[in-house]
């Protein structure tokens, strides 16, 4: 048999093979997937302790993304298959009811605040009041300053209304490193790859970012308030709706503060 | 390591050169052999993606399969699931953005093939199924297998246009490539170390292996 | 009716008006320069390529037919080729190649019959060699085998000796000759070269820019060419212009006047007194006096004149005469050496030739 006849059965036999395992697989079946939660980046940690609380409680699994609310937002308009969504603003969520997305104008979970962090190594400082900052701007000790992006995630905006606050804003303008989400602000920022930046609290404090930096919490009423909103959306199945609840039992919210969240019922 | 993503990596890959497989010998094989009119411009529309910036592909595919399109509604409506943020919508995007990668090394293969040997094919009254069969793709072979290994390493690779399209959906939509990124955002350094390496040696291997064939078509022929 | 039918017409893209027929077991040359069509009339018959206008036909069964809109693809007329680059399958034995035109027979009785036909071209033993192991020569052997198994209504060479050094060529050559004698389908030769056509053919069709303006026997062509474009592409170099003065039927000539000077060529009335002709004296009938006997006037046609150019190749001395009554009109001819060399023949010599009346032949005017 020519060479081409014996390599052409072999690679059919394959991937034959191949498509019949992947076909196969545990991924393939939808009906009983795990119901897919859209977090903002702010809840990285949090989010994914609460989620082993529940599964090891209720024996029930979610499939958590992360990532700028604002573009979940969008993404959800356009048709993607979350059955919840944490927004880190409740403008977006309240926005999405308005439109029919949701069901209801969902629940506050959560209220957060933002902090400067520094990493190990850097020439500034972790000062609150953004004095230091200030000063690295005009001594030329700052090269590069991590922030969300303000146009679509909610911790990105209250920096750039804490630096606007502070008139530092149109100086450190060309210097800022724009994160994708909170999240990949403070990877920036904890990396050495920029100076310090202004990101979440609660990413703050999650323990891989503290053994390389150090932070300060940042006056609230230099922005305007982080009201964490939840919703359930039109598609929502049981699980979701369980885990929904779960986020407002006493369990659950003192993992949220534990993350530096203020929860409600707590004075927020 | 992300077992899931991986599973999904490469049941996309496979799936892609699945489908690309036949379409890339039909179409390889109609630019090989036919002058038409408007055929450069058919080269040209194949040859896009190489050079689309991945973003702009990903926004084109968007407005073409979202939940506003008439694709995506028509989706919607048969499937009861949207195009986009699914597994079947990357499915389609990959096979579009990989048309390059599994058409041009296919016509390559078939363009060398000497037009004479061609015509002595029929002329051994061979049908052109036959022909097809026992002449045309045992020398245009190099050329495909390259084009399929090209393809499955590829899709592998994709990043933007599975992102914009797909979202980070795990078990979806969450391939290695989007795994990797979501894992460093995570501060996940060991299990984006683990991928990335992973990803590498497939990388290496299919560069070995796509020198080692395009040798191939030289001697074959020679 | 048995054997090859061909008829051909088109303007565009490759100008075709071709007609001819081939009977079996005759051997048609196909001859013409580069770009004459030929290999195209060849795909036009073996159904590779599809002309406008036409018809083909082997033993009674339309191939083609543009009138009735038939056209059978290659794999369905009973065609061998042999292609001008053998066209080998690159990835198969020789066997297998062979094997590759055996459809028609059942699997087990191919490699037994693939083996005959190799060894019929004198190949025996070379069947598990790819094409890339074998020599140019032996190739063509099997690009012949394969065209052969297929037991071809036609058989078609294109250009088969181009691309084989001479040695090689001559023993195909007589290869060649000796298959004929076992091949009863018509067989059409495509060639450039006017020596090997004259060799190997039974008859020759000779063509410029896809159109037949000749055919028939070697010796009838290269004689008796139709035309003035006929001569020149057969290379006949000596082509000139006369007028016909007058006919003598008792004397059985035809008087011919070539640039003042009088000739006597063979009788042929057809030809109307004043008539302007083309006329050809082929090389074996332009004769060299012998410089040391004066001559007596008792020759044909005698042509003073002064010799220009001697060039010796083997044997044979190629010579230029400038005529004295019009030196811009030069004979050329051969002559064995030692007749050169016996009357001292050299640039700047005065000698006289004989154009022998039987080889003066008479064709229309050139355009």
């Amino acid at each position: 048999m020519g060479h081409f006849a014996q390599s052409a059965r072999a690679l059919v036999r394959l991937a034959g093979l191949l498509l019949l395992a992947l076909a196969a697989s545990p991924a393939a079946a939808q009906a009983d997937a795990p119901p897919v939660v859209a977090a903002a980046s702010d809840l990285q940690v949090a989010l994914v302790e609460i989620a082993a609380a529940f599964t090891g409680e209720t024996g029930r699994s979610v499939r958590l993304v992360t990532g700028s609310s604002g573009n979940f937002s969008r993404q959800i308009r356009q048709g993607a298959p979350f059955q919840l969504f944490l927004s880190a603003d409740e403008d977006y969520v309240r926005d999405l009811a308005r439109d029919g997305f949701t069901r209801g104008e969902g629940a506050l979970y959560a209220v957060g605040r933002v902090a400067i962090v520094v990493p190990g190594g850097s020439p500034l400082v972790a000062d609150g009041t953004l004095d230091d900052l200030k000063a690295a701007l005009a001594d030329g000790r700052l090269v590069k300053f991590a922030i969300a992006n303000p146009e679509h995630a909610p911790y990105g905006r209250r920096a750039e209304e804490v630096l606007r606050h502070r008139g530092l804003w149109d100086a450190i303008r060309p210097k800022l490193v724009i994160g994708e989400n909170v999240s990949q602000a403070a990877q920036f920022a904890a990396s050495g790859n920029a100076q310090g930046g202004i990101v979440a609290y609660s990413l703050a404090l999650a323990p891989q970012l503290a053994v390389r930096s150090t932070f300060a919490l940042i006056p609230e009423d230099w922005h305007s308030p982080l009201r964490q909103r939840m919703v359930l959306l039109r598609n929502a199945g049981p699980v979701a709706e369980a885990f929904y609840d779960y986020l407002r039992t006493p369990a659950a919210r003192a993992i949220l503060a534990r993350n530096g969240f203020a929860v409600p019922g707590e004075g927020g | 390591m992300d077992w899931t993503a991986l599973e999904l990596s490469l049941r996309l890959g496979v799936f892609t050169v699945a489908v690309l497989l036949p379409v890339g010998i039909a179409l390889g094989r109609v630019l090989a052999y036919r002058d038409f009119p408007g055929k450069s411009l058919a080269e040209a529309a194949v040859a896009l993606p190489l050079v689309l910036p991945p973003t702009v592909f990903g926004y084109y595919l968007l407005v073409a399969f979202g939940a506003a399109s008439p694709l995506g509604q028509f989706w919607q409506a048969a499937f009861g699931r949207p195009l986009v943020f699914t597994f079947e919508g990357l499915l389609l995007a990959s096979i579009v953005f990989n048309l390059p990668f599994a058409i041009q090394p296919m016509q390559r293969g078939f363009e060398a093939i000497p037009p004479e040997v061609r015509a002595a094919a029929g002329c051994c009254g061979m049908s052109p199924w036959q022909a097809l069969l026992k002449v045309e793709l045992p020398l245009a072979w190099p050329g495909i297998l390259t084009a399929m290994v090209l393809t499955f390493a590829h899709t592998l690779g994709e990043f933007g246009i599975v992102l914009m399209v797909g979202g980070s959906i795990p078990g979806e939509t969450r391939t290695v490539a989007v795994a990797i990124y979501d894992r460093v955002q995570a501060f996940d350094d060991a299990s984006a170390n683990a991928m990335s390496a992973l990803l590498l040696a497939i990388s290496l291997a299919v560069i070995a292996l796509t020198f080692a064939f395009s040798r191939r078509v030289g001697r074959r022929l020679g | 009716m048995a054997g090859l039918e061909v008829e051909l017409r088109q303007e565009a893209p490759i100008p075709l008006d071709a007609a001819f027929a081939c009977a079996p077991g005759e051997v048609l040359a196909l001859v013409g320069p580069s770009g004459s069509g030929k290999t195209t009339i060849l795909g036009a018959i073996a159904g590779t390529y599809r002309p406008r206008e036409g018809r083909v036909a082997v033993n009674g069964d339309t191939w083609f037919d543009a009138g009735a809109g038939t056209f059978l693809p290659p794999h369905r007329r009973a065609v061998g080729m042999v292609f001008q680059t053998y066209a080998l399958f690159p990835h198969m034995t020789a066997s297998g190649n062979v094997m590759a035109a055996l459809g028609h027979l059942p699997p087990g009785l191919r490699p037994g019959r693939a083996a005959e036909l190799l060894a019929r071209v004198h190949l025996a033993g070379l069947e598990q060699r790819r094409p890339a192991a074998l020599s140019g020569g032996q190739q063509q052997r099997v690009a012949l085998a394969r065209a052969l198994a297929r037991e071809p209504a036609v058989l078609l060479l294109d250009e088969p000796f181009s691309a084989v050094d001479k040695a090689t060529r001559l023993r195909l050559y007589r290869e060649i000759a000796e298959l004929r004698a076992e091949l009863d389908m018509p067989v059409v030769l495509v060639t450039h070269d006017l020596d090997e056509a004259a060799m190997l053919a039974d008859r020759l069709a000779v063509l410029h820019r896809g159109r037949t303006l000749q055919t028939g026997t070697p010796e009838e062509v290269v004689t008796r060419p139709a035309s003035a474009e006929v001569a020149r592409l057969i290379d006949q170099r000596n082509v000139f212009d006369g007028q016909v003065i007058g006919h003598d039927a008792v004397r059985a000539v035809t008087m011919l006047d070539w640039a003042g000077h009088r000739l006597e060529a063979a009788f042929n009335p057809a030809w109307s007194q004043g008539s302007a002709v083309s006329w050809i004296a082929p090389d074996g009938f332009v004769v060299l006096h012998r410089r040391d006997r004066p001559s007596r006037g008792e020759h044909e046609n005698p042509v003073p004149g002064v010799i220009e150019t001697v060039l010796a190749i083997g044997q044979t001395a190629h010579l230029t005469l400038r005529p004295d009554h019009d030196p811009r009109l030069p004979l050329h001819f051969s002559v064995p050496l030692h007749v050169a060399r016996r009357n001292a023949v050299a640039p700047g010599v005065a000698a006289t030739v004989s154009l022998l009346a039987e080889g003066i032949h008479l064709m229309p005017p050139a355009a």
